[in-house]
């Protein structure tokens, strides 16, 4: 079944974040209604000498005007490039990739745990959930950063009217310490609670939420990065090895993998 | 009218002349979520090994300029899980399958190949006697003609498809190689296959691939691949299918004036899996502005100063 597309589309609006991250929306682009969260796109930066694409979580679509949204930190070139780009400026996206987030079901409590540049697709799950009528009371999004300018878009995540819980390395925003080790204190105080975790961050990160997963015995996803040239599973670049032995492709097997599932 | 696209490699006619170039495309299954591989003249499919191989551990890609470089070490399903797991899904193509192989011992492909052969949809067989990422066999075979007809002549031995040798870059004289190919019963060659290459990473001081080096591919190569083609063609007799870095169409004519009478997309398929059909189409175009019939009145015409 033929459901990627290379898409011509152009950059609508670019909000700079503080703290190198960026806001870009493009559009018009006709799969936003094939965009879950989870999902990401492969940008090709036309007209630059960049020549491989880069990878993108979605960070937000809006359905109605056929607009996507990613949030990217720059990091090297590509993403540098990428910064200067302008209104109008044209992009060719390659997706939708990768698989999706698994919503919770009713009886249980999400908790996301957000790092650094890994809210992105958390703070797009998290919003669906929402409108797809989940209670906001039962999502607690943890998101740690080294410090508060670490903790982006803060009242547009609190708009959701889900509970916020900042941490920062040097206590400047919200607790002091390791998003983890706050994760760990909220699940041994919930002891009754049915709760599922969702993790996406740096990678020590992921294998602490991976080890508290184990420890409490709690379900949960991690979302994972890896360099990665093709995007759609072709090139074999982005395999990470699986605990149960072999190896699976983080664009094309994940991005999305269950707690325990990855040797990370 | 339409032009021709039409082409006919050891007997075996190709709708068009553009095919994806091994370990680019995986089995197919992916690229078919982008776009219906009839629309390809050959899906080639990655290297497949008596066993599976896992390859080496990532990093095993490295971005560089206008390229890249891979060392992904083979890894594939091996023969088997291909003809029970894989053959079913390409069986339902409808597109010429090319299928490629691998191995560290001559006696490897030879079996390989072996059990291909009762597979009536495998069209033809291309030897990968030129893979720059492992140890043992590989390049091995492609660096020495000797070897090189050596190997081709066991496998002629068995198989009863047509053949294909991939010929490697990293030799002092690739006319020597092809013509010993040729020796060994190859009926068609495929050039070029990576450039041995490797990067480094200043802060921590290690390779950028923990094979500690691997084979550059990209627009990054095309020079390299459309002077490797210009040197074998007409120093040997047989059909030449062009690899090494095309993009668009343009870079596909290219390699048709140099002599190539296919040519094989890889890396551009990293960057829009789509590739070959852009290049499809554009051939059409290039073709209908130049008044041209067929695809085949300019291969080989090239006019050197």
């Amino acid at each position: 079944m033929i459901n990627i597309s290379c898409e011509d589309t152009v950059l609508i609006k670019k909000r700079s974040l503080k703290n190198a991250y960026f806001s870009f929306t493009f559009g018009p682009y006709s799969r936003v209604d094939q965009c879950y969260p989870g999902n990401f796109i492969h940008l090709k930066l036309s007209e630059t000498q960049i020549y491989f694409r880069r990878a993108m979580s979605v960070a937000g679509v809006n359905k109605k005007k056929k607009e996507i949204e990613i949030i990217f930190k720059v990091m090297g070139r590509g993403t540098e490039l990428l910064s200067r780009f302008k209104p109008t400026d044209h992009v060719n996206i390659l997706g939708p990739l990768g698989n999706t987030f698994t919503p919770p079901r009713k009886s249980e409590r999400a908790v996301i745990i957000a790092g650094g540049i890994g809210f992105p697709p958390l703070m797009f799950f998290a919003g669906e959930l929402v409108r797809n009528g989940y209670d906001p009371e039962r999502i607690e999004f943890f998101y740690g950063g080294r410090t508060a300018a670490d903790i982006l878009e803060r009242s547009r995540i609190k708009k959701l009217g889900v509970n916020f819980h900042p941490v920062t390395d040097d206590g400047s925003l919200g607790h002091r310490g390791l998003v983890t080790r706050m994760v760990e204190e909220y699940i041994k105080s919930h002891p009754d609670e049915k709760l599922r975790l969702y993790g996406c961050g740096p990678e020590a990160m992921l294998k602490a939420t991976d080890s508290l997963g184990l420890k409490y015995s709690l379900p949960g996803q991690l979302s994972l990065e890896a360099p990665m040239p093709c995007g759609v599973g072709i090139c074999l670049g982005c395999v990470v090895p699986l605990k149960a032995g072999g190896q699976a492709r983080v664009c094309a097997d994940g991005p999305v993998f269950e707690i325990g599932e990855v040797a990370l | 009218m339409t032009p021709d696209l039409k082409v006919t490699l050891a007997g075996v006619e190709f709708k068009n002349p553009v095919m994806t170039a091994s370990g680019c495309c995986g089995y197919g299954e992916e690229l078919a979520k982008v776009f219906p591989l009839a629309k390809l003249g050959a899906l080639v499919t990655k290297s497949i090994t008596l066993a599976p191989r896992p390859g080496h551990p990532p990093p095993r890609t490295a971005e560089t300029a206008s390229g890249m470089l891979n060392a992904i070490g083979l890894a594939n399903v091996g023969v088997d899980r291909f003809i029970s797991d894989i053959m079913p899904f390409l069986n339902r193509q409808k597109t010429r399958l090319i299928v490629n192989v691998a191995g560290s011992r001559i006696q490897e492909y030879v079996e390989v190949c072996a059990r291909l052969n009762d597979i009536e949809h495998i069209d033809m067989v291309e030897l990968n006697i030129s893979c720059p990422n492992v140890d043992e066999g590989g390049m091995e075979f492609g660096n020495d003609p000797v070897m090189t007809e050596k190997s081709i002549a066991e496998v002629k031995k068995v198989l009863r498809k047509p053949l294909i040798a991939k010929l490697s870059p990293n030799v002092t004289d690739i006319v020597a190689i092809a013509r010993a190919a040729e020796q060994g019963g190859a009926d068609v060659l495929s050039l070029i296959n990576s450039v041995l290459g490797t990067a480094i990473d200043i802060e921590t001081w290690r390779p950028r691939l923990t094979n500690n080096r691997g084979g550059l591919t990209g627009p990054a190569i095309k020079p390299i691949a459309l002077a490797k083609v210009d040197a074998v063609y007409n120093k040997c007799s047989l059909p030449l299918i062009g690899i090494g870095g095309i993009n668009d169409y343009r870079d596909a004519v290219e390699f048709f004036l140099c002599g190539a009478r296919a040519v094989q997309v890889g890396t551009a398929l990293f960057v829009y899996p789509d590739a070959p059909v852009r290049i499809v189409e554009g051939l059409k175009e290039y073709l209908k502005r130049k008044k041209i019939k067929s695809v085949n009145d300019i291969i080989g015409k090239v006019r050197k100063y």
